[in-house]
């Protein structure tokens, strides 16, 4: 599954930190345990925070486009 | 720790390399790879593995193995596909740390950088104390380990870092440089590949002891002006400077590499990946405002290991991507492929400044403004977002891109990876 728009929470802290807390997918909210990987790149002009987070049964890759304002779910390994 | 360098000036040299680097990352990245053995692979299409995690290497998996052989070696190995991106993101933050300690920070390639922190010892105490720092921060904030090596020069240093992985810290001391070097083969220097070593094993020289004592007027006989560099090397002697990316000057080429997502032979393919690195290289000239004469067209085989790489240089200069195509094209219709293509590599080089003008002719102009519009698009949602008909994706998808060695932390030797 790639590239599908997601509903994320999210808490942006000090300092500009920005901390995936839980998402929905296929009518389940997955509660994050741990943001285990962050990276950036760009799309054009775009900036994109990619953040690898882990729930109880998987990893998962979150992506933010700071252009856009939206968020996408990238990528997906089930344990 | 004050180190006196032999050459004429006292320096103290960092070399870090970042242990078993792509298969680190990913093993941070997920918690479920962590002290497994891995083996990172291009693509999903790829077979050959292009680095492997140190319980990896411990069971026999070399890079360059068939995913079969790897699997065949240790059957518990774990195939991740790589994301370069992740990759380059990680380098460019691990250097601004190094940058915190060091202004004179020289990237050799994505996972290695020397550090001259010569004047920098007064106020971090000293290089193993700035050693000590960068594992830590490097640890703490991605979850890997790199291998330090302090000496004199960046030659030594290459070599301290290259003594003990992984997560080393070696010290080669200026009294003992010539007891380090004595008995330690000449293939452990850097610079020494393994044609050069067969030349000098049949010169029966062997160990850097031996290169070192070694008459110079024999291996300048043998091999030129770079004979008096080789005897130096033998001695532990390099005064080349450590140096920073802004003190690079201006960039000499423009390049990009793909491996193909799987190795292909037929040329109707081929010339379309030529087509999409030509429209990479010319876009990236053209962002740049610099045009070459020459092009280089590199080629890697299937097996890995066999590659070739031929070049031409034109009357005038180029930088529109049909050009560098056409001119690319020229060049591997000069060759009878041996074997399936894995890397296709384009490079435009003897560049200049390209004055903005306009063509006099309308057909030209018209090429000139559609392309700069298309750059523009380009810009602003993403690179390939408008590009050739013949590129919209068919019965090949996109290969993956290759980090070159000449990837730098920031600036325009940057690639776009993905």
């Amino acid at each position: 599954m790639t590239k599908n728009p997601i509903r994320v929470a999210v808490v942006f802290g000090p300092g500009r930190t920005i901390r995936p807390v839980w998402f929905d997918l296929q009518n389940r909210k997955h509660s994050i345990i741990e943001t285990t990987y962050t990276w950036t790149d760009l799309k054009g002009s775009a900036r994109r925070l990619h953040f690898s987070v882990r729930d109880e049964g998987g990893l998962y890759e979150l992506t933010y486009n700071t252009a856009e304002q939206t968020w996408e779910l990238n990528r997906i390994e089930d344990y | 720790m004050k180190i006196i360098d032999t050459g004429d000036f006292h320096r103290t040299i960092l070399h870090i390399d970042q242990n078993a680097f792509f298969a680190s990352v990913e093993q941070a990245n997920n918690p479920e790879l962590r002290g497994k053995p891995i083996a990172v692979v291009g693509g999903h299409g790829r077979t050959v593995i292009t680095t492997s995690s140190y319980e990896a290497r411990a069971k026999g998996v070399k890079t360059g193995m068939a995913i079969w052989e790897g699997k065949r070696t240790c059957p518990e190995l774990i195939i991740v596909v790589g994301d370069n991106r992740k990759y380059t993101y990680t380098a460019s933050r691990i250097n601004e740390i190094f940058r915190d300690y060091t202004p004179e920070v020289e990237a050799f390639s994505i996972d290695e950088s020397w550090l001259d922190v010569t004047h920098s010892l007064s106020i971090f105490n000293s290089a193993v104390n700035i050693a000590h720092l960068i594992k830590a921060r490097i640890k703490h904030l991605f979850g890997i380990t790199c291998s330090i090596g302090i000496a004199p020069n960046k030659l030594l240093a290459k070599l301290a870092s290259d003594m003990q992985k992984p997560d080393g810290l070696t010290i080669i001391e200026p009294d003992n440089v010539s007891r380090t070097l004595e008995q330690m083969p000449i293939k452990e220097l850097c610079g020494i590949g393994k044609k050069m070593q067969l030349h000098l094993n049949m010169m029966s020289i062997y160990t850097c002891g031996e290169l070192g004592r070694c008459d110079e007027d024999r291996l300048t006989r043998k091999f030129g002006i770079i004979g008096k560099r080789l005897k130096q090397m033998g001695q532990g002697i390099d005064n080349s400077p450590v140096v920073s990316f802004a003190d690079e000057g201006d960039v000499k080429s423009v390049g990009h590499s793909m491996t193909l997502e799987r190795d292909i032979d037929d040329p109707a393919e081929i010339r379309r990946f030529l087509l999409q690195l030509s429209e990479m290289v010319g876009s990236r000239a053209r962002r740049y405002n610099v045009s070459g004469r020459t092009i280089h067209l590199y080629v890697r085989y299937a097996d890995f290991f066999s590659s070739w790489g031929k070049q031409t240089t034109l009357k005038s200069y180029i930088n529109l991507s049909d050009e560098i195509y056409r001119t690319a094209l020229g060049i591997l219709n000069t060759v009878e492929l041996e074997q399936p293509v894995r890397l296709l590599g384009i490079s435009l080089s003897n560049l200049k400044h390209q004055a903005e003008q306009l063509p006099l002719f309308e057909d030209e102009r018209k090429k000139l403004f559609a392309t700069q519009a298309m750059d523009s698009i380009n810009d602003r949602f993403g690179r390939m977002s408008v590009t050739f008909g013949t590129l919209v994706p068919g019965k090949e998808k996109a290969g993956s891109h290759v980090i070159p060695p000449s990837w730098r932390p920031d600036g325009v030797k940057n690639i776009d990876v993905e």
